[in-house]
């Protein structure tokens, strides 16, 4: 039993109030029990803590441990640039958790939103007498007092009303105004005609009431909690990032310490053997990684802009590639939301105007809302095509509407009380089966005849072959009433005599058919959530290859009555459509299928649609829909077009293979950084690359080139593959192989070739030991800087594709990337050759032969590559069927 | 198990709400019902009468409902006089309120709910009255630990209340998420957790079946507090009845306290059932 189940009476005992309202004094306690009437803002970790966990995860540990001794040797050795090696260890670990915070803030603005949904001010009884107050200051226990206009301040169980209509569409997203009453009804609260509820607003009429619930306690409330609490979890990218960061961090952490070990065993002292340590842990991080994946989300967010999908947070970019579930609303996303009037379908073929004066288009006309402002219609999209229609069949017509019944979600109909031509009738339009219900009279040869069993199956049949066409279908009723007469609601609503239906069709959008193929194809299910019934849905639905023969249909009210594993069940078919649902119901399915595993997007475009969005792994909002729905989704469709998330979809698993693409360009330079390093030790040769060159690279001269890969387009194939699995993430043994192995030993080789050239004309002989600062050795380290510089352009060629032939796609055809390699060898030019980039760089110029020794290398690398693709290829096509 | 219920009534509404709790308890038990109003040093007139007034509201609609009840009302510090008549009276189980000052004091340290929980020697259902329309609860929620005491009284206590307003309960486990260093959070689906069910929860949910409760359960990963009230609020619950909370002020505030997330977060009725009686 719930306040909305009791009489007015009941409910001034349960709220221990009266129909004078509360006390001043009674209602001060009751506000500092209950709080005042506002949307409050859920707790939730500062953003200082998110940062700071940027900062103390593995990776960040590690450096800062490496940061820690270089200061302290510092302090032991001075003057042997440990200083400036530990201030640039901190730099980095600072970098990093700057675009990590960058990728995962976000402005929560969707509450805010809401607030504004509540009023300033509410005329309440206080001490019997009705006063003006801050609508913060109602409390449950207080009797209000709603006129036109108003917005409601909280949820109010309705006492008296005249002819009140509000619009409920913040919580149930239905545009058209509900009227309210004071009869006790038995459902639940959220279905109750006798409760106007907070955040809505007062359409026509007036009523009091007493409010039951302020605040967050509201229904509206309610969602603003569960918009603010609710989240999709982490993102499959920061996931990905933290994998990848523990990944690296165990093998620098490893190789670091088992080279110390051996440094320490063949005789090394402590120090030579600690900075060699640091050299192998920071050669091993990719300290570019985190800055290059944010750029290029940045990048590829904009370039889903250009496509009309506005992204709100970075990492929803990538998470859009994984998507395998789409729940999507119909009308106006798969469909045109342009309602116009296909069929007219009679039970008798005469036309009964000849009878009584009265056509289907009678009613159509003026049993129906819309208005004409400025030659413009303004109207619920059904109400403005039935008037169009209906102008265009019988023009205007002189009336008076004496009354209106409006419609409501319970009757599914609307009615009207009108005059015409000296003739009062009650008109009436709404679901088929909500006025067959109320029809006991039809027409037949121009007769009025009791409408019999035969008759209403004839009925039936004919409505459910309109809405297996896919059409919207109405159904019209009239009775003619003595004009003297004062008709309440059920008697209007009695012995009607049935006219027909009206079949109306909301075309598909034209790109759709194709963009649902595409998903089809990309492995990615689509569910249809519809307020429309079974059959219409599921027409369109065949209309535009969403189904095929067998799909499974659940209708709104079976939906409530289904358990939570009953649903995982019909959740598992591949075809479904969720027909007569309301928002509120959108939030279930997502979490349901986040159970699953699945990967949902979900769109939206009402208050109500906010707690799904915000839930769903991708929320996307409508650029049409209510600034609430904006403000929680990660996307907003700016043409509020299906085939426009598929595109972004495409363009997500594009980033993911690109991010993919340049760990593998990164990875591979990581092992022309260590291994010269190990020789360094094991083989007691010149230092081959200081710990500055090596963070030179890291965060210099490899991050253009790496960006331009971030922009390549996606290969033809992408939307040929199901979506990845959840296990399947950026790296996996194929990438580390083809990073640090393959295309790593290959620039190794030439990087090493160049170092010992440079060793070898300047006069050192294998087994001599040259002091750290000598001009040999910094011009043997810049030929290694050079050429892991050199390696990486030949690498970011490679990695444009990972199977096609670079040819194929055209060598030269990513234009940043060639910006790219130009910055790039500009800034290894200052490194090498100005006197500042010398000395902060301990680095010397090299001759122009080392550049040209060094390109054989490079092609080697790019062609070895294309050879290994070219067998991927060659294996791919023998194991296809 | 509970022969007499006592609930303590006071100047505020929220009091009278929570002893409408305690009656229909006494009702689906076949308890004695008794009201309690103790009246501080320094209460207003105003304010006694009210409590007066509430007293004789909630005597009439126990006599309406065939409950045997008596009231009492003393004057003086009301845990110890609270104590004094559950002891007298042999009270099982005192029904009290907590109040919104109450749920802003970290821990609600210090409060009278609080103390009253501590220190009386039967059972305390410390109730939070948040929302006033749904009177009769037809959905409870009932958040559990993985390892929960007293588990049979719980499980009477759920079932009485979910009897006698004819409810259906939803047991709701919230755990730690599985991970691997490498790989990081594992995804279970709803049948693989559903066989981690801990073995007190299997426990409660047998004690339930012999009642005769109908009921379903989930187990989710996420923190307690939290997952608790989003799945109240997402599923429109009515009613909440969890245990106390036996965390550590110092381990609450490392760990944070689920109890307390949700007394303040709850946007339903909360009922937090401290037990006493020794399983059997």
């Amino acid at each position: 039993m719930k306040i909305n189940s009791l009489s007015i009476d009941e409910v001034f005992q349960s709220l221990v109030t009266s129909a004078d309202g509360l006390s001043e004094e009674e209602a001060k306690r009751r506000l500092a029990e209950f709080g005042y009437n506002e949307i409050e803002e859920i707790k939730k970790r500062p953003l200082i803590f998110k940062f700071l966990s940027q900062l103390t995860h593995f990776l960040a540990i590690l450096l800062w441990v490496a940061a820690l001794f270089s200061f302290l040797s510092e302090y032991i050795h001075p003057g042997e640039g440990m200083l400036t090696l530990g201030f640039a260890i901190v730099g980095v670990i600072f970098i990093n958790a700057i675009f990590a915070f960058i990728q995962e803030y976000r402005v929560e603005k969707a509450l805010a939103a809401m607030k504004k949904l509540l009023p300033f001010y509410v005329r309440v009884l206080r001490n019997g007498k009705e006063a003006e107050i801050s609508a913060r200051e109602v409390v449950p226990g207080d009797v209000v007092t709603l006129m036109e206009g108003d917005k409601v301040p909280a949820d109010i169980r309705i006492m008296e009303t005249n002819e009140i209509k509000v619009n409920n569409a913040p919580l149930t997203g239905e545009s058209e105004p509900v009227g309210i009453t004071k009869e006790p009804f038995s459902g639940e609260i959220i279905n109750s005609p006798n409760i106007a509820f907070a955040g809505t607003m007062v359409v026509s009429g007036s009523a009091k009431g007493v409010i039951f619930s302020t605040g967050m306690r509201t229904e509206f409330g309610r969602i603003a909690h569960l918009t603010g609490t609710v989240t999709p979890g982490t993102s499959p990218l920061q996931k990905e990032i933290t994998r990848i960061t523990r990944v690296v961090t165990a093998i620098a952490g490893t190789t670091g310490l088992l080279f110390f070990s051996i440094g320490y065993l063949i005789g090394r002292t402590f120090w030579e053997n600690f900075l060699f340590a640091i050299g192998i842990i920071l050669a091993n991080v990719p300290e570019g990684l985190l800055p290059t994946v944010t750029l290029s989300l940045a990048m590829g967010s904009q370039r889903m802009a250009k496509r009309k999908a506005l992204i709100k947070n970075l990492t929803s970019v990538e998470t859009l590639g994984s998507v395998s579930v789409i729940c999507t609303d119909k009308t106006g996303t798969l469909t045109q939301n342009k309602m116009e009037v296909k069929k007219v379908a009679e039970l008798c073929d005469n036309a009964p105007e000849k009878v009584q004066g009265v056509s289907l288009f009678h009613i159509a006309l003026l049993c129906n809302n819309t208005k004409e402002v400025e030659g413009n219609l303004k109207g619920e999209p059904t109400e403005v095509a039935l008037y169009k229609a209906a102008v265009d069949s019988i023009g205007h017509i002189e009336n008076k509407r004496l009354k209106e019944f409006p419609f409501d979600s319970d009757r599914k109909r609307m009615s009207i009380i009108n005059s015409m031509r000296d003739t009062t009738y009650v008109l009436a339009k709404g679901a088929p089966e909500s006025i067959l219900q109320i029809s006991s009279r039809c027409f037949k040869d121009k007769d009025i005849v009791p409408f019999n069993e035969a008759m209403k199956e004839k009925s039936v049949e004919l409505y459910h072959s309109l809405m297996d066409q896919g059409l919207r279908v109405l159904a019209f009723a009239y009775k003619e009433i003595s004009s003297e007469l004062e008709f309440g609601r059920e008697e209007a609503e009695r012995d009607l005599i049935f006219m027909g239906f009206i079949g109306l069709e909301d075309p598909p959008r034209p790109e759709v058919a194709e963009a649902i193929q595409k998903c089809r194809e990309a492995g990615i299910r689509i569910i249809m959530i519809t307020g429309d019934g079974s059959r219409t849905a599921a027409a369109i639905a065949k209309e535009i290859g969403l189904i095929k023969e067998k799909a499974t249909i659940v209708e709104g009210a079976e939906f409530l009555k289904m358990s939570d594993a009953e649903l995982h069940s019909v959740l598992s078919n591949e075809e479904i459509i969720f027909s007569r649902m309301t928002p509120k119901h959108k939030l279930r399915v997502v979490n349901i299928l986040k159970e699953q595993g699945e990967r949902v997007a979900v769109t939206g475009d009402g208050v109500n649609d906010a707690p799904a969005l915000k839930r769903a792994d991708i929320g996307i909002s409508m650029g049409t829909g209510t600034d609430v729905a904006k403000e929680a989704a990660d996307m907003i469709l700016l043409d509020d077009n299906f085939a426009t998330i598929v595109n972004a979809i495409e363009e997500g698993r594009a980033i993911f293979e690109n991010i993919k693409k340049f760990i593998t360009y990164i990875f591979a330079h990581l092992t022309a950084e260590a291994v010269p390093y190990i020789l360094f030790i094991l083989a007691r040769i010149p230092l081959p690359l200081t710990v500055m060159q090596i963070l030179a690279i890291d965060l210099g001269t490899e991050t253009t080139p790496a960006l331009g890969l971030g922009v390549e387009p996606p290969e033809a194939t992408i939307m040929k593959q199901p979506p990845r699995p959840r296990g399947k993430g950026l790296i996996d043994r194929k990438v580390l192989f083809n990073g640090y192995i393959f295309l790593g030993l290959i620039g190794t080789i030439g990087v090493l070739f160049a170092y010992f050239f440079v060793l070898n004309k300047g006069g050192w002989k294998w087994g001599v030991e040259l002091p750290i600062d000598a001009a040999l050795v910094h011009q043997a380290s810049t030929a290694t800087f050079l050429g892991i510089v050199m390696m990486q352009i030949g690498n970011v060629f490679a990695c444009r594709t990972q199977t096609e032939s670079v040819f194929k796609i055209g060598i030269f055809g990513n234009r940043l990337i060639l910006w790219g390699i130009l910055a790039e060898i500009l800034l290894s030019a200052f490194i090498i050759y100005h006197p500042w980039g010398n000395k902060i760089f301990s680095t010397a110029p090299v001759p122009l032969s080392v550049w040209l020794l060094l390109i054989p290398f490079m092609l080697l690398l790019f062609f070895a590559e294309e050879a290994r693709k070219f067998f991927v290829r060659r294996k791919g096509l023998s194991t296809k069927p | 198990m509970y022969s007499k219920i006592l609930a303590a009534v006071n100047e505020h509404l929220n009091s009278e709400i929570s002893a409408r709790y305690a009656l229909k308890l006494a009702k689906a038990c076949g308890a004695k019902f008794s009201l309690c109003f103790i009246a501080e040093k320094g209460l207003s007139q105003s304010d006694f009468n009210r409590a007066e007034d509430a007293m004789k509201r909630l005597f009439i609609e126990a006599e309406k409902a065939d409950i045997q009840a008596e009231s009492i009302t003393e004057t003086g510090e009301p845990v110890k006089e609270i104590e004094k008549i559950v002891r007298h009276e042999k009270i099982n189980i005192v029904f009290a309120s907590t109040r919104r000052e109450d749920v802003e004091k970290r821990f609600y340290a210090g409060t009278i709910a609080r103390r009253l929980s501590l220190n009386l020697p039967c059972s305390v259902a410390l109730v939070r009255v948040v929302h006033m329309g749904r009177i009769h609860p037809r959905k409870i929620l009932v958040p559990l630990k993985a390892r929960i005491d007293h588990v049979r009284e719980r499980a009477y206590f759920t079932a009485k209340m979910a009897e006698c307003c004819d409810s259906k309960v939803f047991i709701f486990h919230a755990t730690k998420p599985i991970t691997k260093f490498f790989h990081g959070e594992v995804h279970l689906t709803p049948l693989e957790w559903g066989k981690r069910l801990p073995d007190d929860i299997a426990g409660f949910m047998r004690y339930l079946e012999k009642y005769s409760i109908e009921h379903e359960g989930r187990l989710s990963p996420g923190r307690a507090g939290r997952s608790i009230t989003t799945e109240a609020a997402a599923k429109r619950f009515d009613l909440v009845i969890m245990g106390s909370s036996k965390r550590s002020l110092l381990s609450s505030i490392f760990k944070g306290n689920p109890v307390e997330v949700v007394l303040r977060e709850t946007l339903c009725d909360l009922i937090i059932l401290n037990p006493r009686h020794e399983d059997k």
